[in-house]
């Protein structure tokens, strides 16, 4: 049985379902006028129309009527229809070389965590606790930071989520009484929402500002070059994060003895490390290498496809494996991102936007970067981080060129924000997985959630003007 | 008294001829129309356009002071002690009656026709024969104990239901079962036949069903797709509810029935949840506070009249129409104080309904009333009604993931 009876007065249930589609014809009214209406100064007919189809696409975005995917699908459309930019250059967008990247890279998570491999590590560590509470906390913190490094953040999440839901059972901690159950979930989203900052594979928010940035200025940003740009971020907010957390809520219990019984069962459960095992961690591995080595001159989707080729010529998983794994929506939804992204820019509709948003007040690349990270920050708390990237980064992008800012750097003070996301379950993945469990409640999570954000902020910027001319990053 | 005639009021007359029946005239006695109506009675449209299943053929019928008789194509009800007759339409049995499924089943075993409902009764087994626990006046034909009792499948109902349909004289289906020692009080039995009749006819589906112990049960009943739900409590008086009902009173109770009517009153649209009360069972007295508390809930009192059944141990002698006919102008008043829409339970062959009380205080239907009962009965007011009730079914039940699993069977 599972019929849910909506009790509400029928008016207002007709009324409900009449209001979606009082508003799609009220924005798709909106959006006929903004492509009917006058042309303004200084903007090209091309580039009204990719303002129109950027505004419409934001609205769904936003609010997510339609699935992001389909709006993106959307956007491939309009923009060929409008005239914005021919049809035979859009779909050739689609090609983009961080689509294919995102796509190997899911291949490549999807092949680890389909021969148990990362379940195994993850394991392994955290048996290794001792039995001090605040160990197994930490260990729980780290791994899901340093596993987001090399796969999706929410693939960690899903993945360790029912090892923690059994350690916080086996600990009879209770489900929204207990601090230390608090602790362990929170300590689980935390650790990949910050360990996903760290490199390309944390999530695809970094492959699709690059390739907006790409497609957009012709710049790029290399794995190598990234990771060493952000990682002090991603350090300096695990230290904070382990602080706040320790002192947010109270630890009721002095061991986590019963904890081990529950990991060492799991283990057993595994058997042997097997063959596969090996061999995909040795292909990830050195996948990873050639991506430090050879990124930036045979190019990241290249060696990610690579090393999926490599996957199945040595039988290690098979296409019906990793299916699965693969989120083709994400995928749909990137493309169409970058499609809008430089519709935008070739029409010069992002500089125009730019220009009249925010192009008299913000006068230097600081003040572009500390308002375009708090916004990020700001956006992602209730939208989709790759959203806040497709919404926010062209109109950077068009600013930059205005007081002749490397755009690189924007796309830095979009990309890396819009994954620290600390606030709501429907910020990321991560966070709506932990409040599933029912130890840790909205409210618990957006009371100290704000304060991880508003610390990020500073951290940001802070590293962004002291530590990235060091690194060779100039404004 | 009980030669008293009711030729001029459709309303008492059709209560005097459900319980007395009526003798065909000689000419009629051959007609292909009566033969073998025995035990089916003869569906009569009386001249208020109320249609009224009359006994014929049985014994007692012989007594009746009403006779039938026929001019041409033209029938006459006439009482000849008292020289009066009123004009009356004879309908013809369905032509379905007369074909059989693809698997060679007849498809009037499986679905009677009650005018504006046709009723099928996928599983015609009561376990409480096997207990000698059943409702003593039972007239359900569901006496057939049997290790291998016949079930028809989903495809044998859907194929009657379309003969049904196709007919056009009854627009609801109206599903029913007998008891059965279960939580869900039959639903998971007939979710499939209740699913696929939804899945492929554009037509109302009335379920009869036990209480199920649980109220989810009943939620599951509606966003399966009945429209109708009748939970049938048959006596209101608690004692002889025990006695008459034992194998009910004991498994389920009278308190589970009217605690399931009013929880399902809460769910279902206005006048589409009724339970029967059958008149002659109990004191008029016990049935008009049923009436009440039944209406007061906002559930739709039916009314069928007891007549002893040959081969039923029950014999209690049957209530006068003039008796009975107070108790109906009761239910008339009580479901209109209460504002029970009463356009569902309506133009049923075999009970007064609650609309047809109304001839029984002398009031007419006008106005917006008519209109609407009119239009009902319209092929057109028929795809309303189905329309409304889908759309309010689609606007109501959010979740029909766990819906009971419709393959079965």
């Amino acid at each position: 049985m599972g019929v849910k009876i909506d009790r509400r007065p029928i008016w207002l249930l007709l009324a409900l379902k009449g209001l979606r589609t009082f508003f799609f014809i009220a924005i798709f009214a909106a959006f006929l006028y903004v492509v009917w209406m006058p042309l303004p100064d200084g903007l090209t007919p091309e580039g009204k129309n990719a303002i129109a189809i950027f505004l419409l696409c934001l609205v769904f975005w936003v609010s997510n009527i339609i699935p992001l995917a389909v709006t993106s699908i959307l956007a491939m459309v309009l923009v060929p229809l409008l005239g914005v930019m021919p049809r035979d250059v859009v779909y050739g967008l689609f090609g983009n070389e961080a689509v294919f990247f995102i796509l190997g890279a899911f291949i490549l998570a999807g092949a680890v965590m389909h021969s148990g491999l990362s379940n195994r590590i993850a394991l392994a560590i955290m048996e290794r606790s001792g039995n001090s509470p605040k160990g197994l906390l930490l260990r729980i913190y780290l791994l899901a930071a340093i596993l987001s490094c090399f796969m999706s953040e929410h693939a960690v999440a899903a993945m360790l989520f029912p090892i923690v839901f059994e350690i916080a059972k086996g600990l009879e901690l209770r489900p929204g009484k207990s601090g230390y159950g608090k602790l362990l979930f929170l300590s689980l989203a935390w650790g990949c929402i910050i360990g996903g900052i760290a490199t390309f594979l944390g999530g695809a928010r970094v492959p699709l500002a690059v390739g907006i940035l790409k497609e957009t200025t012709g710049a790029t940003i290399g794995f190598f070059e990234y990771s060493v740009a952000v990682m002090p971020i991603a350090v300096i907010m695990l230290a904070i994060g382990y602080f706040v957390l320790t002192r947010s809520f109270k630890c009721e219990i002095t061991s986590v003895a019963k904890a081990h019984a529950v990991l060492e069962k799991r283990i057993h459960a595994m058997g042997k490390v097997t063959y596969n095992e090996y061999a995909v961690g040795a292909v990830l591995i050195l996948t990873i290498i050639a991506w430090i080595i050879w990124g930036h001159s045979r190019g990241l989707a290249t060696i990610a496809l690579f090393s999926v080729v490599v996957l199945f010529i040595l039988k290690l998983v098979r296409w019906k494996d990793i299916e699965e794994y693969v989120n083709w929506g994400i995928i749909l939804m990137y493309g169409g991102a970058i499609i809008l992204g430089t519709a935008l820019e070739q029409s010069g509709a992002a500089y125009w936007l730019a220009d009249r948003l925010v192009g008299g007040w913000i006068t230097g690349p600081l003040l572009a970067v500390a308002f375009f990270s708090f916004l990020t920050l700001l956006f992602t708390i209730g939208i989709s981080n790759a959203a806040v990237i497709a919404i926010l980064l062209p109109v950077a992008i068009g600013l930059t060129s205005s007081f002749g800012m490397n755009p690189t750097v924007v796309a830095y003070a979009i990309a890396v924000p819009a994954g620290l996301a600390f606030c709501l379950p429907m910020s990321t993945p991560a966070n709506a997985i932990i409040v599933a469990s029912n130890y840790i409640s909205v409210r618990d999570m957006a009371k100290i959630g704000i304060i991880m954000s508003l610390c990020a902020w500073i951290v940001f910027n802070l590293v962004a003007r002291y530590y990235w001319p060091l690194v060779g990053i100039q404004f | 008294m009980v030669d008293k005639v009711y030729i001029d009021n459709p309303g008492a007359l059709k209560i005097d001829l459900m319980l007395r029946g009526i003798r065909l005239d000689g000419a009629l006695e051959g007609h292909g129309l009566f033969k073998g109506r025995a035990g089916n009675g003869v569906d009569i449209i009386l001249p208020n356009d109320a249609l009224v299943n009359v006994p014929c053929g049985d014994e007692y019928t012989l007594a009746s002071p009403y006779l039938l008789h026929s001019s041409g194509k033209h029938y006459t009800i006439t009482a000849p002690k008292d020289g009066r007759g009123v004009p009356v339409k004879v309908v013809k049995p369905p032509s379905f009656y007369s074909e059989y499924t693809t698997t060679g089943k007849a498809f009037s075993d499986i679905a009677t026709l009650h005018g504006s409902y046709s009723a099928i009764t996928p599983k015609p087994v009561c376990e409480l024969f096997n207990e000698n626990a059943e409702c003593r006046y039972c007239a359900g034909g569901f006496d057939k104990v049997d290790a291998n009792p016949v079930i028809y499948t989903v495809d044998e109902v859907l194929e009657t239901a379309e003969a049904i349909l196709k007919e056009g004289t009854s627009d609801i289906i109206y599903l029913s079962m007998g008891y059965s020692d279960c939580d869900d009080g039959g639903i998971e039995f007939l979710a499939p036949y209740i699913v696929a009749i939804k899945k492929h006819f554009r037509c109302l589906v009335a379920v009869e069903a036990l209480p199920p112990k649980s109220n989810k049960w009943i939620d599951e009943t509606y966003g399966l797709g009945a429209d109708s739900v009748l939970y049938n409590l048959e006596l209101f008086d608690k004692e002889l509810f025990e006695t008459i009902c034992p194998g009910l009173a004991k498994t389920i109770g009278r308190n589970r029935y009217i605690e399931a009517l009013k929880y399902a009153a809460t769910l279902f649209p206005n006048g589409t949840v009724a339970s029967h009360l059958i008149v002659g069972l109990e004191p008029p007295g016990s049935t008009r506070q049923g009436i009440d508390m039944l209406t007061s809930m906002g559930v739709v009192p039916i009314l069928p009249i007891y007549r002893p059944q040959p081969g039923r141990a029950l014999r209690i002698e049957p209530l006068t129409t003039e008796i009975i006919i107070p108790v109906y102008r009761h239910l008339y008043k009580a479901v209109k104080e209460n504002e029970i829409n009463m356009l569902w339970v309506r133009d049923i062959s075999v009970v007064t309904t609650p609309s047809e009380g109304r001839a029984l205080i002398g009031e007419e239907s006008k106005g917006l009333t008519s209109l609407y009962e009119q239009f009902y009965k319209t092929k057109l007011g028929a795809k309303t009604a189905w329309g409304l009730s889908t759309l309010r079914r689609k606007l109501r039940v959010k979740d029909t993931k766990g819906l009971v699993d419709s393959s079965k069977n």
